[in-house]
């Protein structure tokens, strides 16, 4: 899929983003079409958590100037919970698993609030591994399945932008292998998509196209192919 | 045998009282993150509510309209003044309750003066107990009074529902997991501000409920708040902050406590500072604190 030739979903305009007075993100701007899948890259420091961050709606960083649309709806205004409504998931880095609780609560509290996903048979199905532990302390779990619940998680909302912040760290590569499989599904579903991976060749081998932030800037915005196909390009922002 | 017991039985009824107000301090931490120095004094509001009410229409109306009032004032105190501390440091948001603890108790002492109010019990609740007739393993007469097990009775009555709530509904299954991680709930779509609001006024029900509950033992007067405040914040820093079971067992351990050392007037004194010193060398976090909170 060609980002050019298609009417942008996600609007991303001139934004600037600050953790207290540190100005990370420094007026960024790219837009994306619906159901393409992105590969946000670039070396450690360049903005790429940030910005997803930013997209979320998260109250830190702070969106000092700028503005963000997806499909028509004007996310720099909303706050995390209004934007989640409006349809965006983020897979944080950490995954964020809530502690505490089983994984089925975490699959519940995510259909607390409008709108519903998956039904939790239906992740159970594509999860099969989730199911087994339905009942089990989700941070229990290992990293690779508490992974697959991160995702499992944002499906189960009514997601049109998900945001995968380093899916693949600190797995195992027979589970980044097997996240890889859940996430081909997820693509094949058209759920317009950001991927920030340092593990850049995984997330090109996913992605449609390619942005690569360099000190809180566009550095370079093509297909996924340029990016591997480049070899100075790769070893200038991304060192492989 | 009989003295056990009896010690046993107020050591509950001391940690019944620590255990209602420390339940809304620590249930207002650990969801919002805020160190209500105000709770003391939410507690104090609700037994002055309580004696005015139950001499005008009856204690059984305080029981139900104390608790409501106190609901609209906590929900009015989070909306109007906590709320634009949340993003701020400990030491402001201590400073502002504090300032509003001491606000309050000047307001109440202008009204009702700086002595005592006198707090009478309902008929069904003044007098003694012979507990020997339904408990056959004490040996001769053994009384108790009647309010001091009411207290109790409420006390874990309201740990009871407080635990249902948070433990079997989708209410609970939110506050719960607002209190892990609040900002991963809004990601989730969760508007968990208007929760914690909610939370706020469920933390000042229980404060009504230990103003009604517990006024007629201690005395109605404008120094109450702070008065149990303080070992109660304890109770709250040795159970460890924002969490609702320490919170009970280190009441119960204070209780416990104070009565058996009740023969002893200068230990008993000090009893609970130097078991939160012991407890806090050896657990810092207190004895079911969650790492990362206040730290």
């Amino acid at each position: 899929m060609s980002m050019s030739e298609n009417k942008s979903f996600l609007s991303v305009k001139n934004i600037h983003s600050y953790y207290g007075e540190s100005y990370i993100v420094q007026g960024i701007s790219f837009d994306v079409a619906e159901g393409e899948i992105v590969a946000l890259l670039g070396r450690n420091g360049a903005g790429k958590t940030t910005t997803l961050k930013t997209l979320a709606r998260a109250l830190d960083p702070k969106l000092k100037q700028g503005e963000i649309y997806l499909g028509g709806v004007k996310l720099h205004e909303l706050k995390a919970h209004e934007a989640a409504q409006a349809g965006v998931q983020l897979v944080p880095e950490d995954r964020r698993i809530i502690p505490g609780l089983t994984v089925e609560e975490n699959l519940i509290i995510a259909q607390v609030a409008p709108t519903k996903g998956w039904e939790i048979d239906r992740i159970y199905e594509h999860f099969p591994r989730l199911a087994e532990r339905r009942k089990q302390d989700a941070t229990s779990m290992s990293g690779g399945e508490q992974q697959m619940l991160a995702v499992a998680r944002a499906l189960a909302r009514d997601v049109k932008l998900l945001l995968l912040d380093e899916p693949y760290e600190g797995l195992a590569p027979i589970i980044v292998h097997e996240i890889e499989s859940i996430l081909q599904e997820v693509k094949k579903i058209g759920i317009t998509t950001i991927i920030v991976e340092q593990n850049a060749v995984a997330a090109l081998k996913l992605a449609d196209s390619a942005i690569i932030l360099d000190t809180g800037e566009v550095a370079f915005r093509g297909t996924a192919k340029e990016v591997l196909d480049n070899k100075e390009l790769r070893e200038e922002y991304l060192a492989i | 045998m009989n003295n056990f017991f009896l010690q046993t039985l107020t050591g509950l009824q001391i940690s019944a009282l620590y255990m209602l107000i420390a339940l809304g301090l620590t249930l207002v931490f650990g969801t919002l993150g805020v160190v209500n120095f105000a709770h003391g004094a939410l507690f104090m509001l609700g037994a002055y509510f309580a004696v005015e009410i139950a001499s005008q229409f009856g204690f059984e109306v305080a029981i139900v309209a104390v608790p409501i009032l106190l609901f609209i004032v906590g929900v009015a105190l989070e909306r109007g003044l906590i709320r634009h501390f949340y993003e701020r440091s400990h030491t402001d948001q201590i400073l502002v309750t504090f300032g509003l603890a001491i606000v309050i108790g000047e307001v109440l002492k202008t009204i009702y003066g700086a002595n005592n109010i006198p707090f009478a019990k309902p008929t069904w609740g003044t007098g003694i107990l012979r507990l020997d007739e339904y408990l056959p393993f004490l040996d001769g007469a053994v009384y108790y009074p009647k309010w001091r097990l009411i207290l109790v009775v409420v006390s874990f009555s309201t740990v009871a529902a407080l635990f249902i709530l948070l433990q079997f509904t989708k209410f609970g299954l939110i506050v719960r997991a607002g209190m892990r991680d609040s900002q991963m709930i809004a990601f989730l779509g969760v508007n968990i501000t208007r929760r914690f609001t909610i939370v706020f006024g469920i933390g000042s029900i229980i404060a009504a409920i230990a103003g009604i509950f517990g006024g007629p033992i201690t005395q109605v007067e404008p120094e109450l708040g702070m008065k149990l405040l303080i070992p109660s914040f304890l109770v709250v820093v040795v159970g460890g902050m924002g969490s609702l079971p320490g919170a009970v067992l280190a009441s119960l351990i204070f209780g416990m406590a104070i009565s058996f050392t009740a023969e002893y007037a200068p230990i008993q004194q000090i009893i609970i500072y130097l078991i939160a010193v012991v407890i806090l060398l050896v657990r810092p976090r207190g004895l079911m604190g969650k790492k990362g909170l206040m730290e």
